[in-house]
């Protein structure tokens, strides 16, 4: 695993809003192009992003619709408490619990006790064995509809305002279902993509689902623990990823879900289900040629993935460089693509 | 009995007057509804009919000024029924009545007029666009107005608003050429509805056409490309009778 010697992100690089808000298009945020042949590194604007491009190749989209997975509860105390379901499966929730403001410390729950959550009643289950600092919540009753009227966006510590939730929707953004923005693409706009649908460069939609990104614990978070999130592919994507000249994958979530729906063959088929596969330089791509996603601090399960697609020295290089140049970092930063 | 089979359709304002007629027009159809509208029990009233016409329909209440309630609604469609393939914006506010001259128009309720009239239809056909350019095809309605190209005293800030939407209709059309989405505005005319009588109470019903009449131009125009942006319903009708 390769560690960044004294790597630190100064403060200032994190980027605290969307392009948008910080008064920019969202595609005109900036593109590191990696080529991995070469060994090259190439700065440019992410609108540009056409020119690496061929007919024929595929980009494959995240089509996931971001909620507002920040949810209020009350504890029978009185107390208030943050609910962060990470996973979901009907009533039943794995959700991370914090203190309802920064920086949102993770608060002990009881199992058996009672909370009062988003207009119903939910009794906590008890820890989850394998991460536990999910806790197995039973919701009295379903309904996604509880959420979006009381949920919030999930905001980090560099996101010091409220940011309304349609902010962190990709302008593909389909199937409600991910608890933290897709991010990777929250750079393209329509005119991108029917721009490049024009030169021949197809797009296709899969849905994942994501989980919580941080579980507001350092020395946890640094465990890279992984767990399983909803993903489909239609048989109309996988066909696309059959007939494509290069494929690659807008953020990493796509990696996941189409590297689980490749068969032993080489070839991806429909599937639908959940994911816990692991994509680290020890379980190369088969399927994915090229990788668009930002920049993240090498702490996060993230920059394992990365390794997986770049050697540890370019890797090393293109982070160097992003610090260099000024990127912006996290989900409503700069980005990359990996060729 | 089928133009709409398996189609998935968002009608907003469908409590009453037109856009109940349109959601059960769609319903009979074959198509999915999810409708929504501020006042519940007037909703679950249509959603009932709508099922009685053997349709799978979401109710959601929902005001269209909030920009949540546009996720929300937005959202559960998508959940609900995975993919929307017609949205008509209809919901739709006439402002104060009796209609006062904009020289006395109350500020807030002009601005009210516009949010429900332009910012919300803008709002929601964005959220909605960006999902039917992914699936690569499908069709928004809005609901204009004679209004919207004639002055008529009274009309101010609904008048504003149409021609606005009209605006907003055109700049889009052009914007998904070659898409396989298409959008339109349509002047449903003059109908019996409660608008209607608020806003004209001396006029005689007898004049005036049934939404349930004016409804069939929106099913036609969802079911068949036309090459007009903005059309009169009564073209449509008219087009239909002489088949």
């Amino acid at each position: 695993m390769l560690k960044l010697a004294g790597w630190k992100l100064p403060p200032e690089l994190r980027a605290s809003q969307p392009a948008e808000l910080r008064g920019m298009r969202r595609d005109h945020v900036r593109l590191m192009v990696i080529d991995r042949t070469s060994g090259s590194i190439t700065h440019t604007r992410f609108d540009q992003v056409g020119d690496f491009l061929d007919a024929g190749d595929l980009l494959v989209v995240n089509s996931s619709r971001t909620l507002p997975a920040a949810i209020p509860a009350r504890r029978q105390d009185g107390s208030p408490v943050q609910l962060r379901p990470s996973v979901r499966r009907g009533q039943h929730w794995d959700a991370l619990a914090v203190q309802p403001n920064p920086p949102h410390a993770n608060v002990p729950l009881a199992a058996g006790e009672r909370l009062a959550v988003a207009g119903t009643q939910a009794t906590v289950e008890g820890r989850r064995a394998d991460i536990p600092l999910l806790w197995r919540i039973r919701l009295d009753e379903d309904g996604l509809d509880r959420l979006l009227l009381a949920g919030e966006p999930i905001r980090y510590s560099y996101v010091p305002g409220p940011i309304p939730l349609e902010y962190y929707q990709t302008v593909y953004a389909t199937h409600p279902g991910s608890a933290e923005a897709p991010s990777a693409g929250l750079a393209f706009s329509w005119e991108v993509l029917l721009g490049l649908h024009e030169r021949g460069i197809e797009t296709a939609d899969i849905v994942l689902h994501t989980g919580l990104s941080s579980f507001q614990d350092d020395a946890f978070d640094a465990e890279h623990h992984m767990y399983e999130e909803w993903f489909e592919v239609s048989t109309l994507a996988a066909a696309a990823v059959g007939r494509a000249h290069r494929v690659i994958a807008v953020g990493t979530t796509v990696v996941r879900a189409l590297e689980t729906a490749v068969d032993r063959h080489g070839h991806v088929r429909a599937l639908a289900g959940w994911t816990d596969l692991k994509i680290s330089p020890a379980h190369r791509p088969r399927v994915v040629d090229a990788l668009i996603t930002g920049f993240h601090e090498p702490q996060a399960s993230h920059f394992e993935l990365l390794q997986a697609f770049v050697d540890g020295d370019l890797l090393r290089r293109a982070y160097a460089g992003a610090i260099e140049r000024r990127y912006l970092w996290h989900e409503f930063g700069d980005t990359m693509l990996i060729l | 009995m089928s133009a709409l089979r398996g189609r998935v359709a968002l009608v907003t304002g469908a409590s009453r007057g037109l856009g109940r007629a349109v959601a059960l027009a769609f319903a009979r159809e074959g198509a999915l509804l999810a409708i929504c509208a501020r006042g519940a029990a007037a909703l679950e009233a249509v959603a009932a009919e709508v099922r009685a016409a053997g349709a799978a329909v979401l109710a959601i209440q929902a005001d269209v000024r909030n920009s949540r309630d546009i996720e929300r609604v937005v959202a559960l469609t998508l959940e609900g029924f995975q993919r929307i393939d017609i949205l008509v914006n209809n919901a739709s506010e006439l402002g104060p009545t009796p209609l006062p001259y904009l020289v006395d128009y109350p500020p807030d309720a002009f601005d009210d007029v516009l949010q429900v009239n332009v910012v919300a239809p803008f709002r929601l056909s964005q959220a909605v666009i960006r999902s039917m350019l992914t699936q690569r095809e499908g069709v928004v309605i809005n609901v204009s107005s004679d209004a919207a190209v004639t002055g008529y005293p009274g009309w101010g800030a609904y008048s504003v608003s149409k021609a606005a939407l009209d605006g907003l209709t055109r700049t889009w059309a052009e914007e998904l050429e070659g898409t396989g989405v298409r959008i339109h505005a349509v002047d449903p005319g003059d109908m019996d509805t409660a608008m209607h009588r608020a806003a004209e109470p001396e006029a005689d019903p007898i004049d005036l056409a049934r939404p349930e009449e004016v409804a069939e131009a929106f099913v036609r125009l969802a079911s068949e490309p036309h090459p007009a942006t903005r059309l009169e319903a009564r073209s449509l009708l008219e087009v239909r009778s002489r088949a």
